[in-house]
């Protein structure tokens, strides 16, 4: 098939639920400052860090929730369409495949479509579940299927689980491919695309700013998802935060501030937070205030820390309608 | 009785309503029916005799559970099925039945383009029904090597397109892609599966047929297809609900003459479950007594022909690989409960015993966790289900909506391919269903099968295959009384309408079906030949059209 000499490079991220696949095309936004469309087809709270659209300036994304493997893949189809003719062209596609989609079927796009080259699939496994996934009943076909055709597994969560456990993680990959390129990577210790290109890898990667650890290891992390149109304000919201619940670690998102116009960045690790303007004038959001946080198993429920926020609303609390899922941002 | 009755005369009224069966008279009032009974019982006061009916049957409008509003968009489209079909115009298009045929059909409209660039697209094509044969690009050369020729399969996720499409598409030579199949000269068939194929095609030619978001004529012909076949209240079982598409609704149901109520589900697949509660509620705003929102459609799996369903062990009759999970198993337990905490009523596709099984585990969690009274989730299609699923259902207050014209279309290929000759023989199990005392309907999922339920009826009552089998007819046939029963209230009953629809009573719309013959009093084999008049909405008659 011939090629035009400007092809976008086409990443797809596979894994079954729950192995990382959106922590990892988050990772890789906020490691990569391309003009990048991403593709999610599975739902989460929020799919994609919001935040990272903020501080990205100049980055794209598009987002959709229809289902790959669904049906007939019509709406996937749909918004593959205006990724490609998009009037600016993106430098760079990342699809995330349904957590029950097979990556390769997806990845065989970019060897159809003259504008498109396959960079690679990269498919994701959860170090403390996949011994025992790939021989489930149910999905045992689905997973294994999943690694035919990948060229690297990142083997997340390694962190974990104990030395004993990851080698039996490994196995148990190697054992439907023998010779499977394998990088363990654990949470805030992920590899850029520009590392995983340079051939072995080492098992650990330099930390970034991720979330404090928690120590506690093979504990599970909550999430919450505070979504309000409206804005803050600045002092009563400084008020509000100090009483957020030690659980939460983390929170990360976009919000707007009485008086002062226009979006900022928020940020919040443990007792630390910072609000900075500069985010992207044209990003569009499907709420004024979208906050992400994670936090430890007994999280409080998501009301109880809502409460906490609503106080900080300038005119109380407006649940945003919108959604970003489907929603192409310009 | 008061003004602006309006009593209508019958041959027979089957009414459906088991405390009054039968009557020769029906009033209607404002669109709802007063009374049924007899001449004497009604015509008293000042009352307006309607006897244009006098020498016909009418029964409750038929209830379609399942279908889908692609029946309307497909008629845009020449059909090249093995199987007659009913157009939404009333015309009866004969079934094409082998590659000569199928080819000679699409000269014949091939002739009447008058630009080359106008891509030529067919609908209805099924390899199965044909002997197992494929129509490969050389057939379809033969129509036309100038013009791209496209042939959507009966399942919609297969095409089959000329040499000259494929060299648009530039796929002739890209057999390396697993849904571009190769033929014996190691070149493109003309078979394209899958998504990426389907993309390039899209494309490649400019358009996609199938991504085309719904206009008020597609509404109108889904109208009149119903109509043609006496439904008056018919689903569209799984749609993404865009904004343009809610607007469409809006507006073609306000129409006075909007001629069926209508039912779409929202698909779960394109919405998070908590924004697809929240887009529930604002439709609610929009229901009116012809258009119902309010069910979420969940798929589980794929189909059982096309080797997509989970199967239990021991899996398909020829070893073929279990299916696919279009929803994770540990997923559809999360969704199940937050549509079922909402409120919401949620109908399931399930095809293979495997995902009808995981199905009623999600069930039995969320009512276990939160206990709804009267919840009603509906497994749809639900074909392989043994006797102890069943049991299951009954007990979790789950209702089953079974997919009967499989029998007919499907039962050869389950009997020698898919299922063997037990399963096959329970295929649909509405025997089974009645016994156990699941409450039940039987469905079309038009375009997948033709939209005609005096035909699914008589697909339940048979049980024979289109090649003469019969299916297990001792235990899992229903008698004529049970299966009109469950195209009309039992179909009601899986959507929360029985309230309103599905039975001639006092109270209910005006919507009957006017038969030309009396189902009850002809040979079961003819069920499916009963010529129908038209139907009656909310009290106003509409002849269906004939052509
Ligand atoms: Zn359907």
């Amino acid at each position: 098939m011939k090629r035009s000499s400007a092809t976008t490079p086409v990443t797809v991220i596979g894994g079954f639920l729950g192995a990382g696949k959106t922590t990892f095309v988050n990772h890789l936004l906020a490691t990569d400052s391309s003009r990048t469309a991403v593709l999610v087809n599975d739902f989460g709270e929020i799919n994609v860090d919001v935040s990272l659209i903020a501080s990205h300036d100049g980055d794209t994304m598009t987002l959709t929730n229809g289902c790959i493997c669904c049906s007939i893949g019509t709406s996937f189809i749909d918004t593959m369409c205006r990724v490609l003719d998009a009037p600016l062209p993106y430098e760079r596609i990342v699809i995330e495949a349904s957590g029950v989609g097979d990556p390769w079927k997806i990845a065989e796009i970019a060897l159809v479509e003259p504008t498109l080259r396959l960079d690679r699939v990269i498919v994701l496994a959860d170090a403390s579940r996949i011994a025992q996934l790939v021989g489930d009943v149910r999905v045992g076909s689905t997973v294994r299927g999943q690694f035919d055709r990948c060229n690297v597994v990142l083997l997340s969560k390694s962190d974990l689980v104990d030395p004993e456990a990851l080698a039996v993680a490994r196995a148990a990959l190697l054992r439907l491919r023998p010779g499977l390129r394998i990088v363990e990577t654990a949470r805030g210790a992920m590899p850029t695309l520009a590392q995983l290109e340079a051939g072995p890898v080492a098992s650990a990667f330099h930390v970034d700013t991720q979330l404090p650890d928690g120590s506690d290891h093979g504990a599970q992390f909550a999430s919450w998802c505070y979504r309000r149109n409206g804005a803050f304000d600045r002092d009563v919201l400084a008020a509000a935060l100090a009483d957020l619940p030690p659980q939460l670690l983390r929170l990360k998102g976009s919000c707007r501030l009485d008086g002062e116009g226009g979006s900022a960045v928020f940020q919040m690790v443990e007792r630390d937070w910072s609000i900075s303007s500069g985010a992207a004038e044209d990003v569009d959001r499907a709420a004024d205030i979208v906050l992400v946080g994670i936090g430890t198993a007994d999280l409080p429920p998501a009301a109880l820390l809502d409460a906490i926020l609503d106080r900080a609303l300038v005119d109380g609390p407006v649940l945003s309608c919108s959604t970003l899922s489907g929603v192409l941002i310009p | 009785m008061t003004t602006g009755t309006v009593v209508f005369a019958a041959r027979k009224i089957i009414t459906m309503n088991p405390s009054r069966p039968f009557a020769t008279h029906v009033a209607v009032r404002d669109g709802r029916i007063v009374a049924t009974g007899t001449a004497e019982e009604l015509c008293v006061g000042e009352v307006q005799l309607d006897t244009s009916f006098a020498d016909k049957v009418l029964m409750p409008g038929f209830v379609e559970g399942h279908s889908h509003i692609m029946e309307g968009l497909m008629w845009l489209m020449p059909y090249v099925g093995a199987f007659d079909r009913r157009s939404p115009e009333g015309r009866l298009v004969p079934g094409v039945g082998d590659i000569d045929s199928i080819v000679a059909r699409l000269k014949e409209v091939e002739a009447e383009l008058q630009d080359d660039r106008t891509p030529l697209y067919a609908w209805g094509f099924d390899p199965l029904h044909i002997g197992g044969k494929m129509l490969s690009r050389h057939d379809l050369d033969r129509v036309s090597t100038k013009r791209s020729v496209i042939v959507v399969h009966a399942s919609f996720h297969i095409n089959n397109v000329n040499t000259h499409t494929l060299e648009r598409a530039e796929l002739l030579r890209a057999t390396s892609i697993s849904g571009v199949v190769a033929g014996s000269d190691g070149l493109a068939s003309g078979e394209l599966q899958g998504i990426p194929a389907r993309m390039r095609l899209f494309r490649a030619l400019g358009n996609n047929p199938q991504a085309g978001s719904i206009t008020e004529a597609d509404v109108k012909r889904y109208v009149a297809s119903a109509c043609v076949q006496g439904v008056t209240t018919i689903t569209d079982l799984h749609n993404d609900l865009t904004d343009q598409t809610v607007e469409v609704y809006r507006g073609a149901t306000r129409a006075p003459d909007f001629g069926v109520r209508l039912v779409p589900a929202l698909a779960s697949a394109s919405h998070a479950p908590e924004q697809a509660i929240a887009k529930l509620e604002m439709l609610r705003e929009h229901c009116n007594d012809k258009l119902h929102y309010g069910i979420v459609k969940l798929v589980v799996d794929g189909s059982i022909q096309g080797f997509t369903a989970r199967l239990r062990w021991p899996g398909y009759h020829n070893g073929a690989a279990n299916g696919l999970w279009y929803i994770a198993p540990e997923e559809l337990p999360r969704l199940v409960d937050a549509y079922h905490r909402a409120g919401i009523q949620l109908h399931i596709h399930t095809n293979g015993d495997e995902a009808t099984e995981l199905a009623l585990d999600a069930v039995e969690a969320a009512q276990t966790a939160m206990p709804r009274p009267d919840h009603r989730h509906t497994l749809q299609h639900c074909q392989m289900a043994d006797a102890a699923l069943f049991r299951r259902m009954k007990t979790l207050g789950v209702c089953v909506n079974l997919f009967s014209n499989h029998i007919y279309y499907w039962g050869d290929s389950h009997y020698a391919l898919t299922m063997g000759p037990e399963r096959a023989a329970r295929l649909d199990a509405a025997g089974t269903a009645l016994r156990i005392g699941v409450p039940f309907a039987i469905h079309s999922d038009a375009p997948v099968t033709p939209l005609a339920p005096l035909f699914t009826a008589w697909c339940a009552v048979n049980r024979v295959s289109s090649a003469g089998r019969v299916l297990g007819r001792e235990t899992e046939a229903l008698t004529v009384e049970q299966a009109l029963a469950a195209v009309t209230i039992g179909a009601a009953y899986t959507l929360k309408l029985d309230h309103l629809v599905g039975s001639i009573e006092t109270g209910k719309y005006a919507d009957f079906v006017v038969l030309e013959d009396d189902p009850l009093a002809i040979d079961p084999q003819r069920l499916k030949d009963i010529a129908i008049w038209g139907t009656v909405l909310g009290g106003l008659a509409r002849k269906a059209p004939r052509a």
